[in-house]
Formats: C-alpha cells, structure tokens, sequence
C-alpha cells in the first residue's frame, strides 16, 4: 500500500527492456549474418555522417569545439536527475500523522494524532504472543488518507484465519480509542524468523 | 499456474500441538485491553464507504498487495542507465572543454560502432549481444508479466487481510500431518493460486487413508476461506517410511 508508481515502473523499463533487446539482437545478427554487418556499416556510416556535419557547423566561432556537446552534458544530467528522481519514488508514502481532525468541541483548535500512537499499541498487543515471531506496524497515506499496516509474521503451523480475526479484534479496540475508522491492511508472511525460528508448540 | 507463485513448504508443527490445534484462541479480548485506556473518542468511529472490505478503497489495497509493484527492477534500471549516463557524462564534459579522453572519444567510439562487424572478434560480439538480449528480456518481462505475488485474500469484517501462501501451506500441512499421524518430515504442501498439493508419505506399515486426509485439509481451507479457493488434491507416495 506505499506509493510505488507501478505503471511508470512498467512504463520505463519496457522501454529500456525493448531498447536492450533490439540493440543485443542487432550485435547477434551482426556477429553471425555477414548481409547484416555489410547493411549496417552502409546505414550507421550515413547517419554518423549527418551527425558529424552537425557538430561541424555547430562550431564556437574561432575554436574547434562544438556547442553541441555542452547540450549533451546538459541532457545527460538531465537524464540523470530524472533517473534519480524515479529511484526516490520507490516505497515512498510513510505517514506520521493518523488522524487530523477539526475538534467538535467547543475548544477551538483541531486534533492531531500521530501514527506512532496506533503502531506502538499495536505492537505492545501483539509483542507478547507465543504464535508470532514477529510484529511491524507502519502509518502509510494511501491516496491521500492515512492508512495502517500490520505485518505478522506468524510461526510455523499456525491458522492464518484465526489470527487474522485476532488482530482484526485488536484493529476495533483500538477504532474504539482514536475514534476513527482507519484503513487497515493485515499481512500475514513469512520471513526468516518464521521459517527457521522454533515451531509454536502449545497454545 | 506459474511455479513462480508457488510456495513450497516442509512440514510444520511439532508434534506434542496435537491436542491443541482445535483449541479456541482466548487471548485475543485481553490483549485488547490496554488499547482502551481512558482518552474518550473524539467522535464516533465514522467509517466512510469505501474504508470496508469490499469498498473500493479497501479493493484497490487488496489489488496492490497481491501484485509486485516491480521495485527492484525499477531500481536496478534506474541505476544502470545513471551509471550509463554518468559514464557519457564524463566523455562529454572531457570533450566539451576540449580535454584528452579518459577511456575512449566519443567520437572514436562512434567511428568503431559504424565499422562494427571488423575489429572486434565475432565471438565477444556475439556473446556481447546475446547478454545484452538477455538484460533486455528480463526487463521487458517484468514489464509486461502481470507479475503476481503468491498471496491470498482472506475475508474480514473489518480490515484487508493478504497472507502469503506459505503461511496457508504451513497451517494446511500441520492440518494433514495429524489426520495422516506421521511426523512432519512426511508431509509436504504446496500452495498455488488455484491448487494445493499436498504429499503425504505414510510410515511403514501403518495404514493411511487419502479420503482421510483429503477432508482434514478442505475443512481447514474451508475455515480459513481464501480467495481464490485453490483446490485440493492429495499425493500418497507408495512406499513408506521406515522407523518415523
């Protein structure tokens, strides 16, 4: 539930993948086709040619330089700082706040609660279950709305309903105290811990 | 079914649980209680339509976390063309100021790529190719797959619950590794979107019935209600263990 831009992921690395695997392809036909080597050496020559005239008449007046390759710099770091950019958006989306409300009392002012409220009474409840190996609790916004995620990682052999209908019951209590109805994602995994850690034996 | 999305999982609980697995789960209401200490709601818990399962907010959660959100690939392209940028940047810049190269110029590099079938070996070229086609299959791959993660959805009244389905292979095995009576070792579940294998191994001459352990593993994923319902199917394998 964080906000991973998926479809721009999808989006730019097809299209990274489909330049890949047309430019693998082509040095693979180069290296075994001689009709292919012979076509490309008489297409490439021609568009370098072009290019090469270019920077020819892009010349700094008096020096051999062209200006071109200063707007290449500038694309590059342009290009750059998108990529960077795109990196920055993965997982982003944590949240702080859970409830920011205007009071309907008559103090004036509004309501504030912070995230760490619901994560910390969450994790107090579930820290001290023999059938857990491990509990997170995190605040995202989910489109535009505060939103909770409770990961359990349950051990070894145990009924993910039934523990899915515990937590679900320690979600309303605490509906009860924040007053307010947050959405709440459960998900039940299993991680390192869970996998080697020792099987729950009674319960 | 891809086997990427399956889940495979060796046996699971030990073996003193038996007696207990049935047992209804009394800690739940108390470990609610320290949530409800003092601090009266501010309001009454207001739940807008979409907060509940099934509301459109709650589905596009649910929809999210059974898909991969292709972090990593995005991650590692994102990283692979700042290197290959950062790499031309330099060149460029070296160029641009009209200094010597460091490695190669860009305008020898271009002259080399024209020329391309002569002077580089046939074989590094080919070879060469045929990384780079595989670089861009696993790129276009992750772009086009639907990409699902092997997770199912259980329902509840109030929140989206996912579970990973080696957790649902775990559970399903403890379940048939009591009906069937053999250790844990004898038991294997696999859990896909829509079926679960489950492979007993009987111990030597103990006699064991697949209709037995067939219905012990349905209640159980009947109880627990994933979505989709995968169905079962049970292997016996013919020969035994001996001494479990």
């Amino acid at each position: 539930m964080n906000g991973t831009p998926r479809i721009l992921n999808r989006i730019l690395i097809g299209i990274l993948g489909a330049k890949l695997l047309v430019i693998g392809a082509l040095l693979v036909l180069l290296a075994t086709v001689p009709a292919v080597g012979s076509w490309w050496q008489g297409w490439s020559a021609e568009a370098w040619a072009g290019v090469r005239g270019l920077f020819d008449q892009t010349r700094f007046p008096g020096r051999s330089e062209s200006w071109l390759w200063f707007v290449m710099v500038v694309l590059l770091l342009a290009v750059i700082g998108v990529m960077v950019a795109w990196l920055a958006q993965q997982g982003k989306g944590r949240a702080n706040l859970l409830v920011a409300a205007d009071d309907a009392g008559e103090v004036p002012g509004s309501v504030r609660i912070g995230g760490g409220v619901a994560e910390q009474a969450l994790r107090a409840a579930l820290a001290d279950r023999p059938d857990l190996a491990g509990a997170t609790v995190a605040t995202y916004e989910f489109e535009g709305q505060p939103a909770l995620r409770i990961r359990v990682q349950p051990r070894q052999g145990v009924a993910p309903h039934i523990l899915a209908t515990e937590v679900s019951a320690l979600v309303q209590a605490l509906d009860a105290v924040v007053g307010k109805r947050t959405p709440v994602l459960i998900h039940i995994g299993s991680g390192a811990r869970s996998r080697f850690g020792r099987a729950e034996r009674v319960r | 079914m891809s086997h990427a999305a399956e889940r495979h999982h060796r046996g699971a609980a030990p073996h003193d649980a038996a007696p207990h697995e049935a047992a209804p789960q009394e800690a739940a209401p108390q470990e609610a209680a320290p949530l409800e200490t003092g601090a009266g709601p501010i309001a009454a818990p207001d739940s807008g339509p979409d907060l509940r399962p099934g509301g459109a907010r709650m589905e596009r959660v649910l929809a999210r976390e059974t898909s991969s959100s292709r972090a990593s690939a995005a991650i590692i392209a994102a990283i692979l063309v700042i290197g290959l940028c950062g790499y031309a940047l330099l060149e460029t810049a070296v160029r641009a100021v009209g200094q010597p190269p460091w490695l190669i110029d860009p305008q020898t590099a271009a002259d080399r790529v024209t020329a391309l079938p002569a002077g580089v070996a046939p074989l590094l070229l080919g070879v060469t190719g045929a990384v780079v086609f595989a670089a861009g299959l696993f790129f276009f791959l992750n772009a086009v797959l639907p990409g699902r993660r092997a997770r199912h959805v259980l329902a509840d009244p109030r929140a989206a619950v996912v579970v990973d389905d080696e957790v649902i292979a775990s559970a399903l095995a403890r379940r048939a590794r009591l009906a069937a009576n053999v250790t844990q070792e004898q038991v294997m579940v696999v859990v896909s979107r829509r079926q679960v294998l489950v492979n007993v191994r009987p111990t030597s001459g103990v006699p064991l019935r697949e209709a037995d352990v067939q219905a012990a593993v349905e209640a159980e994923l009947r109880a627990m209600a994933p979505s989709p319902m995968p169905e079962v199917r049970v292997n016996l394998a013919a020969s035994g263990v001996i001494g479990a």
